[in-house]
């Protein structure tokens, strides 16, 4: 389990996230949704240690952060993590030499799953395939949590409709997923759990299908009636 | 220690480039100055003997004879060890700041790596280092060989022949880059290392706070200089020389040692605790 | 199987719904293997978890059944399978009288008309 707990930030005298709490399950697909702007890269980075808070606590399966924290959960930004003239061959050795859970298997499969050529070079790629790369990289290492950052931003639909197929597929089997958006749209089926933020704190917190069932509201209905209070 | 030696390999990889354009102007510059300056003398000589009917005696009295020093002395010669210096003084800083510029934010990908992150801090210090060797060991090659030109040039009346360290010694710039006994060598490199350990942690301050990391960079930057440049105020102005020189380069190794020290111990904090992508 | 699923009820409901009405119309046969259950969340583009939520649902039901370490199967439990029928047709009729009533329409009128009408779609469907 990921517990972000009372985690407060600023970013000189702006106040980004003030107290924000929230748990996301190993097995399930947690989506935080909120406007741009409110923090939701900054709550990424700041579980990966990649940012410092100024108060609170993010514990993964109970442990703060070490280095041995990123054989267990990986980060998939809205940008490549490998250099531009890397090509896809080279961006995935990189992987292998330094993450001992790297799964060579599961990246071979990824690749024909995305259609991509090894011999491709990072900066020659479409904005698509650019994103298909970032999450072949990270899925194909043997994590229990998978964390991305906007991951249907800015991409065409037919590659939006791939990268979809990932979350219904065996890779993300098992693991804890944490995705931001902020727009739900096309994949209001694919998410467990959804968390709702507005200024710098979680407005809600709540499961997909149980508000269906208990309350018969969509994701974006519930949205609709936080946001547009 | 793998992770820590993956990382320079791939460290040093990436300024391959760099170093090799640097390798290639110092080779193409130099030699061309030994050529031009050995041809210069040549024609002044010519000039004077066969045309101004000096005698061989008079000019060499006039002028001189030719020797390696005043190739060394020359632009052709340190415009290139200059520029490789400046090469790698931009590199020290280029180093990081190119893993987070752009849209590829490779720093992601380095901080997330499953090893300890002063790894990264160690195998960029190392890839400097490597350069600097690199460069320095291109020049001491390249030395005999640009001599051996001149003397292919020159005939053997009209130059000073010079052997390698006698070429080094002979010019304090020089032997400053190529020290010529171990200890040198060590302290010299040993002061650099340092050097670029305060700059490494002035740059992660300025990663860390942005604005004010700019200021606490200079101020750690001065706290070293004063820190280190202390005992030989000391020395100077209030003890009236109480240590010997061999006592005060020993304070001043220790506390060499220690600034590095208190550097790397200070980078790896910002490197776990305050650094921002 | 591709459905189009509403964002307001529940997923899992949804699928249910799905395969009973493949069963009511036999394009489901009882004792045929189903998809596992992950093959089905990938296929209908849905949440894994939901997908096993399904599953059980139905399940409970009875309307498919797993033996150890075999894929499930379509039950051949004849009753059940009439139920199924059934709750669908009655669903549907139910839905149908509720939008009609607020017409006002003498019963055997309508049920003429629905006798016209269904029969012609079937004459056009065939």
């Amino acid at each position: 389990m990921i517990e972000v707990k009372a985690v407060e930030k600023s970013f000189g005298r702006k106040k980004i996230l003030k107290g924000l709490s929230f748990t996301a399950n190993k097995g399930e697909i947690t989506c935080i949704i909120g406007i741009n702007g409110v923090g939701k890269t900054t709550i990424l980075n700041a579980i990966m240690s990649l940012t410092p808070i100024n108060k609170g606590q993010i514990l993964i399966d109970g442990q703060p952060v070490t280095k041995h924290t990123f054989e267990k959960i990986t980060f998939i930004p809205d940008a490549i993590t490998m250099l531009p003239q890397m090509t896809i061959a080279e961006a995935m050795e990189f992987m292998k030499d330094f993450y001992t859970c790297w799964n060579q298997e599961r990246a071979t499969e990824l690749l024909g799953f995305f259609r991509l050529n090894l011999s491709d070079r990072i900066s020659s790629l479409s904005k698509g395939n650019t994103a298909k790369v970032n999450l072949l990289l990270g899925l194909a290492l043997d994590v229990d949590y998978v964390l991305m950052d906007e991951p249907f931003s800015g991409i065409d639909m037919f590659s939006r409709e791939e990268i979809a197929n990932v979350f219904t597929s065996h890779l993300i089997e098992n693991r804890g997923v944490i995705i931001t958006t902020h727009e739900v749209g096309d994949i209001e089926h694919l998410i467990d759990k959804v968390v709702l933020l507005e200024d710098g704190k979680v407005i809600k917190e709540f499961s997909a299908e149980e508000k269906r069932e208990t309350e018969g509201k969509s994701v974006i209905d519930v949205m609709r009636e936080v946001y547009q209070r | 220690m793998k992770n820590y030696l993956k990382l320079v390999n791939f460290e040093f990889n990436r300024i391959a480039k760099l170093f090799a354009v640097l390798l290639g102007i110092t080779l193409v510059v130099q030699l061309t100055g030994v050529m031009v300056i050995s041809k210069g003398y040549l024609n002044m000589a010519n000039e004077k003997i066969y045309e101004e009917m000096m005698t061989k005696a008079q000019f060499l009295e006039d002028f001189g004879r030719m020797s390696f020093i005043q190739i060394v002395k020359s632009v052709w010669f340190m415009g290139p060890i200059a520029l490789c210096i400046a090469g790698v003084a931009f590199y020290i800083f280029l180093i990081w700041y190119r893993d987070w510029v752009g849209k590829n934010t490779f720093i992601y990908r380095l901080l997330m790596l499953p090893t300890a992150r002063l790894n990264v801090f160690y195998a960029k210090m190392t890839s400097i280092l490597l350069m600097t060797f690199g460069l320095v060991a291109f020049q001491l090659i390249l030395l005999p060989i640009e001599n051996a030109v001149m003397k292919g040039m020159v005939p053997d009346e009209f130059r000073v022949d010079m052997g390698v360290i006698q070429i080094v010694n002979s010019v304090p710039e020089l032997a400053l880059i190529i020290p010529n006994s171990i200890v040198e060598l060590i302290l010299y490199y040993g002061a650099g290392l340092m050097v670029v350990a305060i700059l490494f942690t002035a740059i992660l301050m300025e990663r860390s706070f942005r604005w004010k990391g700019i200021f606490a960079g200079l101020l750690f930057s001065a706290l070293a200089i004063v820190v280190l440049i202390a005992p030989l105020l000391l020395q100077a102005f209030v003890l009236n020389s109480f240590f010997y020189p061999i006592e005060l380069l020993g304070i001043e190794i220790v506390i060499g040692l220690i600034v590095l020290a208190a550097s790397i111990w200070m980078s790896g904090f910002l490197l776990r605790k305050k650094i921002t992508v | 199987m591709n459905v189009n699923f509403n964002n307001r009820d529940p997923v899992y409901l949804q699928i249910v719904r799905y395969f009973k009405e493949k069963i009511a119309i036999g394009e489901l046969e009882p004792g045929e293997e189903i998809p596992s259950r992950r093959e089905l969340a990938n296929r209908m583009k849905v949440n894994p978890n939901t997908a096993q939520r399904a599953y059980k649902e139905m399940e409970e039901q009875g309307l498919i059944y797993t033996e150890k370490n075999h894929p499930s199967r379509i039950t051949t439990d004849k009753k059940i399978l009439g139920q199924v029928r059934e709750e669908l047709l009655v669903e549907a009729v139910d839905l149908f009288v509720t939008s009609v009533r607020s017409i006002n329409v003498p019963v055997e009128e309508l049920l003429e008309l629905v006798r016209i009408k269904y029969t012609t779609h079937d004459d056009k469907e065939a």
